[in-house]
């Protein structure tokens, strides 16, 4: 198997690039802003502690997928020291998933970092204001956390299907960050779209349909978002978490697959 | 040698800027400027925008409400230097805050404390806190607060009787509710249950600012009360309503009047009502009401709310 070194290679690849000190003061800093912004707080201090603490992660998540993630991925193809990688006895699909394995490992590092800071933020604020978390709980944050991270998979996935038929590494990153706002936002206008009596405004048979087809084809980013329920202690129920993986690890495999695919039958100048 | 010309422009350019910066500072504040609550965006475009940030985004709306109501306490004659516009502004930023996170306690309960009190929009409030009912379907405050509004001073007391009949199904909720929610029904004891909602409502307060300005309330109320059921007494004892409130210390059906905490003078008005002085611009405003507004024109803006705002840093 020579998936294994292509994924060491780009874990500690992406381990030693200084991005991750500077995702990670930064997350540092929004814990310890938080706790601040929390102290103003006449009620739910919990809630507002928990918001901010998972927003830290879910962004410091957001910034090595763009700047870590996707260099790692495309630079080989940058700077052409992708031909010195397919001279070895390798394939393109074990580059390739090699490369994304690295890359989740990475991601999981990372997220169980700032988490850690997360948590000690959220429990030094507890200590601080005992009375002010009425309806919390640990297993839903970080269940929370869970989705975030997989959320995270599914965007590296995305990106590397960017990546094998883009030609630079800057059309990657912007078409990766279209694809995240699409993603967060396309619920909110499948709602809009459907009901738009609600908001008064009129749209054309044409834009539903239009809609309806990017529903499927981009991912569904706001299913993995549970921090609101997170910060009120609320349960989520087994079957929406169940669908939600799956829907998850489906569109990781097919945006990995179609990647690959592409991959495989890409010439380089 | 080559260092001394970069140095010697570093030491012309830094004073240059902080020089800039100031009067380009202070020119840019002369500008004319919109209001700060002047705008609000409407809920699914904030939904939109706030990507996966909702609670965030929550959050910083509540923030931006607070900071503007705490800002406000700094004028002269609060609430009154308020205007109705701002106290709108106040609104939609709450409304938005609960929009994003319709379970967040916070922009409810503080729509309570200033919006119904002081900003008088009374109905906002309760449309605001059926979005609370609905989603905290846990919490017995937030229907108990709708059922003090709409009894208090919308005096809709059918509508109040279904919020307390709600509260009291809920986990936690005091005995007293379901009690108070069979009373409403019954016409009159306006000023009894007001001072049982404002001792229920005391009672489950923290906040030392709130819980001063309920009790002052309170008191009024107290002396209210005291003044009607004298005035029963006195019908009673004589065959005859009494002409003013000094015909009940003339006949010792009480000590003395009472004193009212908001600074006004008890006095009993045509249809038999106790009322007071510090109430009467309230009073026309209107025309139904034969209860006390403890709000007045001259209540002291440091004693009424600061403690609320009272931050950490």
């Amino acid at each position: 198997m020579s998936l294994w070194p292509v994924a060491a290679v780009t874990f500690l690849e992406g381990i030693r690039n200084r991005a991750i000190y500077g995702i990670t003061i930064f997350a540092l800093l929004l814990l310890i802003a938080g706790n601040l912004v929390a102290g103003m707080i006449m009620q739910e201090v919990g809630k507002v502690m928990v918001d901010m603490a998972l927003s830290t992660i879910a962004l410091s998540g957001l910034l090595l997928v763009l700047f870590v993630g996707i260099n790692l991925m495309a630079k080989d193809l940058d700077r052409r020291t992708i031909y010195m990688v397919l001279s070895r006895p390798i394939s393109r699909p074990q580059y390739l998933f090699g490369k994304f394995l690295g890359m989740v490992l990475l991601i999981v590092t990372t997220i169980a970092i700032v988490s850690l800071f997360a948590v000690a933020a959220i429990q030094l604020t507890k200590i601080t204001y005992p009375d002010y978390f009425a309806h919390f709980s640990w297993a839903s944050i970080f269940l929370s956390i869970a989705l975030t991270t997989l959320s995270l998979i599914l965007l590296t996935a995305l990106s590397f299907l960017f990546a094998s038929f883009v030609s630079t590494s800057f059309l990657t990153l912007v078409l990766t960050i279209l694809s995240y706002l699409i993603g967060h936002g396309i619920n909110d206008v499948k709602a809009l779209i459907e009901a738009p009596q609600q908001v008064g405004i009129q749209v054309t048979p044409f834009t539903v349909k239009l809609v309806q087809g990017v529903y499927y084809l981009f991912p569904n980013l706001s299913l993995f978002d549970i921090k609101t329920q997170a910060a009120h202690g609320l349960t989520v129920p087994l079957a929406t978490i169940g669908w939600t993986v799956t829907y998850g690890l489906g569109y990781t495999a097919i945006a990995m697959l179609l990647a690959t695919l592409i991959f495989s039958k890409r010439e380089f100048p | 040698m080559r260092r001394v010309v970069p140095i010697l422009l570093l030491c012309v350019l830094l004073p240059l800027h902080v020089a800039s910066l100031r009067s380009a500072g202070s020119a840019w504040k002369a500008l004319p400027q919109g209001e700060e609550t002047a705008y609000a965006i409407p809920a699914p475009i904030l939904k939109l925008t706030a990507l996966e940030f909702d609670g965030l985004a929550s959050d910083f709306m509540f923030l931006r409400a607070l900071v503007f109501l705490g800002s406000t306490f700094e004028r002269d004659n609060w609430p009154h230097s308020v205007k109705e516009s701002e106290w709108r502004g106040l609104y939609r930023d709450l409304s938005a805050a609960t929009d994003l996170d319709p379970y967040f306690l916070d922009p409810y309960y503080v729509a309570q404390a200033s919006l119904t009190w002081d900003g008088h929009l009374v109905r906002e409030t309760n449309l605001l806190l059926e979005k609370g009912i609905r989603t905290r379907d846990w919490d017995w405050m937030l229907p108990f607060f709708a059922g003090f509004n709409s009894f208090y001073f919308l005096q809709e007391n059918e509508q109040a009787s279904v919020y307390l009949m709600e509260s009291s199904k809920r986990p936690g909720a005091a005995p007293l509710v379901a009690s108070l929610a069979t009373r409403l029904a019954v016409k009159g004891r306006q000023t009894e249950n007001a001072v049982i909602f404002l001792e229920e409502m005391l009672r489950n307060e923290e906040d030392e600012g709130i819980k001063k300005n309920y009790r002052i309330r309170l008191e009024a109320l107290h002396g209210i009360l005291a003044l009607e059921k004298a005035v029963e007494l006195y019908a009673a004892k004589m065959g005859k309503p009494p002409a003013s409130l000094q015909d009940l210390v003339a006949e010792r059906v009480i000590a003395k009047i009472p004193v009212d905490p908001y600074a006004g003078t008890f006095y009993l008005d045509v249809d038999g009502s106790v009322k007071t002085t510090s109430d009467l611009r309230e009073a026309k405003k209107k025309p139904e009401n034969d209860k006390p507004q403890p709000q007045q024109k001259t209540a002291q803006p440091g004693k009424d709310a600061a403690p609320l705002y009272e931050l950490p840093f």
